[in-house]
């Protein structure tokens, strides 16, 4: 699914060259649940960016799917995210006043043929919002919902599309612990029942248990790669 | 079912989100609206002032008959204009003046003539050409076709050739017109009163081409009449004040002329304060019949002359042309051979009848085509004057407007592009790409603009009725003007929306969505 061979990335700063990425490489298998674990610095939050397409390395080689897209123009780069990959992000980022369902129908809004007509949009938002369990949440602004609510509005819209892979930075950041490991579980869940590729930043190692594989990152190189059997959810343990 | 308004958002989904935007903080809109609401009633106001003038000109022009062109039987001046694009020069004119006067000036007495050497040349003189000799029945030189026919009067011009004008583009009305000096007779009570006058057959169109004129009581002679040949009659006013007596109604009243009775339904006296009714003018010391009538009376078939009304006035150098072309083919004149009939417009006739030496006056009319286009732009400009200052003013007004609503909606879309840098990082991270972010951003610019100019629309309507109303300007709002005012405001949205739209898409989608 994912390969990346030499993974380099600088940043300019002023006169100092910051070297976030000093050659990485590694592969990940679809279907597998990798949590990248560090401290701050590392490098984890460069590499996600560069494995969703955000950014572009500056050495080395990113194939995703068997497709190099380490060198693709911003707007092809745009199609990649918005058909392959899914996002979750930290702060839930959806839009205020604007209703669930409408928050999850954005991706839909950038397709490769235009938007998707409005009634599609909505059909597949709602069955989005299903799948993570909040039918009856549509209508509801982000400011009606819980922190665990937001977040899963923010799957079901990383999902409407129906990506291949499924980006979390730090998902769990701003949640208390119980609901923490109830996002972790829904990820789970969707790995199990749909064999998509999870890859989920953190920095908590109870949160890491959740994946089939960790990646340790320290200052811009991997330092440790391990698969181990994961936590898992009563629902997704159901599932499996 | 669904309001135009929801399937124009459901159109485009960049549309949907610039009216989300919109209504998310109505009054910062609402001021920013403000500055497009109130230059696009300007600028509608201006184009309204602008409009109005042009159109009280076009009414003026037409009102002096500037648009009217006549179209005489016969001809006295050499085709000179038009071969080969060549102009009539000082020599040509010179010829053509000569022609008349050559012809008019008796034979010089030779050696062995009685006349030789006496120095009183004889004048050929014909009895019915004395001018205290009253006549109760057309002078030969009115008796058209005829052989004694006077310059002028040739037999060329006929009804067929009305009716093919009246089919030419660009012409608005055709009168025909037959003309003769003729003496009315009324039986009054107190005996009979006598006037002699002019005496013209026309056509019912005639009332609409003069427009300056106006019916006192009555009316004009109808199609039916003109058809039947009806002995009807229509006075001037000075006719009718000298036979009726100031004050009394002729109309119903019967009147005779070549021992014929004439029935009167109307008298016509001049609208326009510039032009008086005076005893021995052409228009109002004069009787008006249908020319059918003139025809049947006199027993004759041709007219001598044809007047026509361009639709437009700046179109009578062009209908004057088309005319002529007209006229020529349907006359069989070969291209060396002249014309068998003059077009006089009223700007030429302004001209050669205007105190100028004959000669000068022939060569421009024959040199300067777009003679009464100049006539018309005097007279235009004297009234554009006017309306200038005005329209200047506005425009400023308009600019300024324009110009602060301009940056007001550069304001409030750079402040929403900040606002909301970290959506537009999420929308890049689900798929947007550069373009989609532009035209969000700008349909936001537009869309508050164009609402804006809405609003300025209906200012703009009140305003320039105001302005009509209590300025007492000629206004005119066109559904045009309407249309432009709201495109410039969608213009200006495009305008000054663009570069916050471009920065917003340029945006890259990390930092935009570090952005807090």
């Amino acid at each position: 699914m994912i390969g990346v061979r030499s993974l380099e990335k600088e940043y300019h700063v002023g006169d100092h060259v910051v070297r976030a990425l000093r050659g990485v490489t590694l592969d990940i298998a679809a279907g597998e649940f990798v949590t990248v674990v560090g401290p701050s610095g590392s490098g984890k939050s460069t590499f996600m960016h560069i494995l969703g397409c955000l950014d572009r390395p500056s050495k080395g080689q990113y194939l995703l799917g068997g497709r190099d897209v380490s060198t693709l123009p911003p707007d092809e780069l745009a199609r990649v995210r918005n058909e392959t990959i899914g996002f979750v992000f930290q702060g839930f980022n959806l839009l205020a006043r604007t209703t669930a369902l409408e928050n999850v129908e954005l991706p839909l809004l950038y397709t490769r043929k235009g938007a998707v007509k409005a009634a599609e949009r909505r059909d597949r938002a709602r069955r989005a919002l299903a799948a993570v369990g909040l039918t009856d949440r549509e209508e509801h602004h982000p400011n009606q919902l819980s922190g665990g609510q937001q977040q899963r509005v923010a799957i079901a819209r990383a999902l409407v599309n129906e990506p291949s892979l499924l980006l979390a930075d730090e998902p769990t950041g701003n949640l208390d612990t119980t609901t923490s490991h109830e996002v972790m579980e829904v990820f789970a869940q969707l790995r199990a029942e749909r064999g998509i590729t999870i890859v989920v930043i953190t920095h908590e190692r109870d949160i890491a248990a959740w994946g089939t594989r960790t990646i340790d990152f320290k200052d811009g190189v991997v330092v440790q790669d391990q698969q181990h059997q994961p936590t898992m959810g009563s629902r997704a343990a159901a599932a499996v | 079912m669904a309001s135009p308004l929801q399937r124009l958002r459901a159109l485009h989904p960049s549309i949907d989100i610039g009216f989300k935007a919109l209504t998310r903080n109505r009054l910062q809109t609402g001021l920013t609206m403000l500055g497009i609401t109130v230059g696009v009633a300007t600028v509608l106001a201006m184009m309204a002032v602008g409009a109005g003038a042009q159109q009280s000109i076009e009414q003026q022009v037409r009102a002096a008959g500037l648009n009217q062109l006549t179209i005489k039987a016969g001809n006295w001046k050499p085709k000179t204009e038009d071969v080969g694009g060549a102009v009539a020069h000082q020599g040509d004119a010179d010829d053509t003046m000569r022609l008349p006067v050559d012809e008019l000036m008796p034979e010089v007495p030779e050696a062995g003539d009685p006349f030789y050497g006496v120095d009183v040349l004889p004048i050929r003189f014909h009895p019915e050409d004395d001018p205290m000799e009253k006549h109760d029945h057309p002078l030969a030189w009115q008796r058209l076709g005829d052989l004694e026919a006077g310059l002028g009067a040739s037999a060329t011009l006929s009804f067929d050739d009305a009716e093919a004008i009246r089919e030419l583009e660009g012409v608005q009305y055709v009168a025909c017109g037959v003309h003769g000096n003729a003496r009315v007779h009324y039986a009054a009570p107190s005996g009979e009163k006598r006037w002699f006058t002019r005496m013209h057959g026309t056509d019912l169109h005639l009332l609409d081409i003069k427009r300056t004129w106006t019916l006192r009581t009555g009316r004009f002679f109808t199609e039916d009449e003109q058809e039947e040949k009806a002995q009807v009659m229509v006075l001037g006013s000075v006719v009718a004040e000298k036979v009726f007596g100031v004050g009394v109604d002729p109309v119903g009243q019967e009147i005779a002329m070549w021992n014929q009775n004439f029935r009167i339904v109307g008298v016509v006296t001049s609208a326009s304060w510039v032009v008086r009714p005076a005893a021995g003018d052409d228009e109002f010391d004069a009787v008006y019949m249908p020319y059918t009538t003139t025809h049947r009376l006199l027993n004759l078939t041709k007219l001598n002359d044809i007047t026509v009304t361009a639709a437009s006035t700046g179109e009578v150098s062009v209908v004057a042309k088309r005319l002529e072309a007209l006229l020529r083919q349907r006359h069989g004149i070969t291209v060396e051979k002249p014309d068998d009939f003059t077009i006089v417009t009223e700007a030429t006739r302004a001209i050669t009848t205007g105190g100028l030496p004959p000669n000068v006056a022939a060569a421009i009319a024959g040199n300067v085509k777009e003679l009464e286009r100049v006539t018309l732009e005097q007279l235009a400009g004297t009234l554009e004057r006017a309306s200038g200052t005005m329209r200047w003013l506005l425009a400023a007004v308009a600019a300024v407007s324009l110009l602060v609503g301009g940056i007001g909606i550069m304001n409030i879309t750079l402040l929403s592009v900040t606002e909301r840098t970290k959506e537009i990082g999420l929308r890049m991270a689900v798929g947007a790409r550069g373009r989609d972010v532009t035209r969000q951003f700008l349909t936001e610019a537009v869309a508050i603009s164009l609402a804006g100019g809405a609003v300025g629309v209906v200012l703009g309507l009140l305003a320039s009725y105001l302005i009509s109303s209590m300025l007492h300007w000629a206004t005119l709002v066109s559904p045009s003007a309407v249309l432009v005012a709201f495109g410039v405001s969608a213009a200006v949205g495009v305008l000054f929306g663009w570069y916050p739209a471009r920065r917003a898409a340029e945006l890259d989608p990390i930092d935009a969505l570090r952005h807090e």
